[in-house]
């Protein structure tokens, strides 16, 4: 049975005159958790963009549950979330608004008003945010007032409450202590709701440079001037894989 | 010998050099018939009319005032946003919608803009006769085109990496828009929109000076019978006004936490919108229209006006322009330069804010009373009501900044004007200049009510047009009028983008 549910065919990507992605075939099976390594400008976060449709490839095809990219419409696509590198919180915003966000998929136009004004309920954002060990005095605070640390984990809350089965995330343990990456990466892949109970397996792709946090992972994949150089199993990985592309 | 170096200090005094050839025809201009009146005008300003009957007037005189200044800011201010919001990148980024109509939406908003309300007031006064609501209706068309563009300035400011993150969560794109403008707006309202209502309270005062009613009328009125004391009661009163609105607007903070002040916000942003189409239905069925048709009067009407002289008119107002920015840009710094003590820092605090407070008919026509109406007339009465604008911004930068480096070279024994120059001036020069480049703008639209006074340039052709029905004329100064407010705009702005 095929479950591939992100697939990346002949996928090349320029910008200007250089060529960020080369040629990348990949296909990401349903409940495969899989590290992306390689050093910074490799083009790990352009091929993440590319993954999750924000950046349309110059050639090639995207394709989720097997259909193209392009032809999914709103709901199918949002089946996808994404822990930025950069975050890409809104600053004005309070953490607990922010993380709110990620439930505008799934509501109207007028649940998105009240979040702005502070009148929408902010139960599922707390539980998620909680989930995250972010303290209850920082929910209504606005993100320009986080240590990066806390940023960290709104953007993360706010990935969370999406519910997606699919997740991308760009090195996603920056900021944090080496007790809080153990309880994030456990959220992040073993997929809890908000009640701590763990639901159907997560497919996710998590862009690493710390080699230390690999063993959660079933793949590795190493990426070198926007070109896939291996895509194995962990428990294969070698120093000599690692070596190509570092 | 040495090259002439410019920089943003001496390019901030260069243009008093306008003074030269402004000074010149003034005093060739000069007639001595007039001075007494002046004189008596300048003694009234200690000496107001205060008796019970002007004190009902003014009271009722203010309320008019207030009721078209509020009511315009009100729905300029609303209907602002919202082009803002259809004039911004974010709003076709996220629709999808081609770039196409996003320029002719900027175009036809840069359009409405480059003409005054003044001008605007005056056609409609023309068209529909004096009527209470052409006040509002004339400063709310350029009005709402001046705040669509500072609103879109703001939303243009929001992160492109925000826009991206908000998308990829595939959120309904109105939910999308909503959550990305939000903040933009409401903090654009917030730094912007009180200073907006005192601009429509100004604007309702020059336009009451021509007949639309409030305390503007009465300060026409009074000095058309050169009853000075009653023009000064008018005036003190219409500062007083300014000045209480000014604390006010100081103590109001929004705070958009507070959820019934933010939803008493949106039942007023909903209200005001269903107001203005009941209004704007209810002025289109109540007006006899009959009476106008401009396509028949258009074709009907025929234009004597000359291609030379067209063309000098243009230049006129072109040089007026010039020459008024040139003054509204120099004098500030120079007189508080000069005059770099405490005591004269009040003087002319007092002096700037009577040039802000009296509005620029009322300058010129007590000009006019010892000098021919001339160009440079003109000039310098546009030059020095914004020169009392440019003053206060000066002086509120000047005060906020680090005085570090003025203590210093004061204690090295340089004089107090070099260090005042060299240490503090200097690190303002370039946000002034670039405040400047904005504020000549404004003095290009500007140009219209001294022409209209003071026999200069397309304001006064303008009037003329328009009081003979020649509805080609008029058609063909609006658009010249436009043109040159639009080259203008571009202009300063590349000025602006390299000063920023």
């Amino acid at each position: 049975m095929n479950n591939t549910v992100l697939e990346l065919e002949n996928i090349s990507y320029k910008y200007k005159n250089d060529l960020i992605l080369n040629k990348i075939n990949l296909k990401i099976n349903s409940g495969e958790k899989i590290a992306l390594l390689g050093k910074s400008g490799s083009g790990k976060t352009t091929l993440i963009s590319v993954l999750n449709g924000t950046i349309k490839p110059t050639q090639g095809e995207v394709k989720l549950f097997n259909e193209s990219f392009e032809e999914l419409d709103r709901k199918q696509k949002s089946k996808i979330t994404t822990i930025w590198q950069d975050l890409r919180l809104i600053e004005d915003l309070s953490a607990e608004q922010n993380v709110n966000c990620g439930l505008l998929a799934e509501n109207n136009f007028y649940f998105a008003f009240k979040n702005l004004l502070n009148i929408s309920s902010f139960k599922k954002a707390h539980k998620y945010m909680k989930l995250c060990r972010l303290h209850n005095s920082i929910y209504d605070k606005k993100i320009r007032k986080l240590s990066g640390g806390q940023k960290q984990r709104v953007a993360i809350a706010r990935s969370l409450i999406q519910e997606s089965n699919i997740l991308l995330a760009d090195e996603p343990f920056n900021n944090l202590d080496p007790k809080l990456i153990t309880t994030i990466k456990n959220l992040l892949l073993e997929n809890v709701d908000k009640n701590n109970t763990k639901k159907s397996p997560k497919t996710a792709l998590v862009a690493l440079h710390r080699l230390d946090l690999l063993n959660d992972f079933d793949k590795v994949i190493g990426i070198r001037d926007g070109k896939i150089f291996f895509n194995i199993k962990r428990n294969n990985l070698k120093k000599i894989h690692l070596e190509k592309i570092y | 010998m040495n090259k002439l170096k410019l920089n943003y200090t001496s390019l901030s005094f260069l243009p008093i050099l306008v003074c030269i050839p402004l000074g010149y025809q003034l005093i060739n201009n000069i007639h001595f018939g007039g001075f007494k009146l002046f004189q008596e005008f300048l003694i009234s300003a200690f000496n107001p009319k205060i008796d019970n009957e002007i004190i009902i007037t003014i009271i009722k005189r203010l309320n008019e005032t207030i009721f078209i200044g509020f009511f315009s800011w009100l729905v300029s201010i609303i209907f602002g946003a919202i082009f803002g919001i259809i004039s911004s990148n974010i709003f076709y980024k996220i629709f999808n919608i081609p770039k196409f109509f996003y320029r002719i939406i900027r175009f036809f908003l840069t359009i409405i803009r480059s003409i005054h309300e003044v001008v605007w007031g005056i056609i409609l006064m023309q068209i529909y006769g004096i009527n209470f609501s052409i006040g509002i209706i004339a400063i709310c068309i350029p009005y709402i085109a001046v705040n669509s563009k500072v609103f879109a300035e703001q939303l243009e400011t929001i992160d492109y990496k925000s826009f991206e993150s908000i998308n990829q969560i595939n959120a309904p794109k109105f939910s999308s828009l909503l959550t990305l403008i939000w903040n933009p707006i409401i903090n654009t309202f917030k730094n912007f929109g009180l200073y907006r209502l005192e601009c429509s309270i100004r604007s309702t005062v020059i336009l009451g000076l021509f007949g639309i009613g409030g305390i503007g009328t009465s300060i026409f009125l009074s000095f058309q019978t050169l009853n000075f004391r009653e023009l000064w009661t008018y005036l003190w009163s219409l500062a007083i006004l300014i000045i209480l609105s000014g604390l006010i607007f100081k103590k109001i903070k929004f705070n958009t936490t507070n959820k019934i002040l933010s939803i008493f916000f949106i039942t007023v942003f909903f209200v005001t919108i269903l107001f203005s189409f009941s209004y704007f239905l209810y002025f289109i069925f109540n007006n006899n229209f009959e009476n106008f048709n401009f396509v028949n009067s258009f074709f009907k009407s025929s234009s004597d006006l000359g291609l030379f002289v067209f063309l000098k008119l243009i230049l006129e107002t072109i040089i007026l322009s010039l020459l008024s920015t040139g003054i509204a840009i120099s004098l500030p710094p120079l007189v508080i330069g000069i005059f770099n003590n405490n005591s004269s820092k009040i003087f002319i605090k007092i002096f700037a804010f009577l040039l802000r407070l009296i509005p620029t008919p009322v300058i010129l026509l007590t000009l006019l009373t010892f000098n021919n109406p001339s160009l440079s007339l003109a000039a310098l009465t546009l030059g020095l009501h914004n020169a009392g604008i440019t003053c206060k911004l000066l002086f509120t930068n000047l005060d906020s900044q680090d005085k570090r480096n003025y203590i210093a070279m004061n204690s090295l024994g340089i004089s107090k004007k070099t260090s005042w120059l060299l240490g503090l001036f200097s690190q303002q020069a370039k946000s002034y200049l670039a405040y400047c480049a904005y504020r000549s703008d404004i003095i290009i639209r500007e140009t219209a009510i001294v022409g209209v006074i003071g026999s200069v340039g397309l304001g006064w052709q303008l009037k003329e047009s328009l009081s003979s029905f020649a509805w080609q004329e008029v058609t063909i100064v609006l658009i010249a009028y436009s043109s040159i407010a639009i080259v203008g705009e571009l202009i300063n702005g590349k000025i602006k983008n390299s000063l920023t």
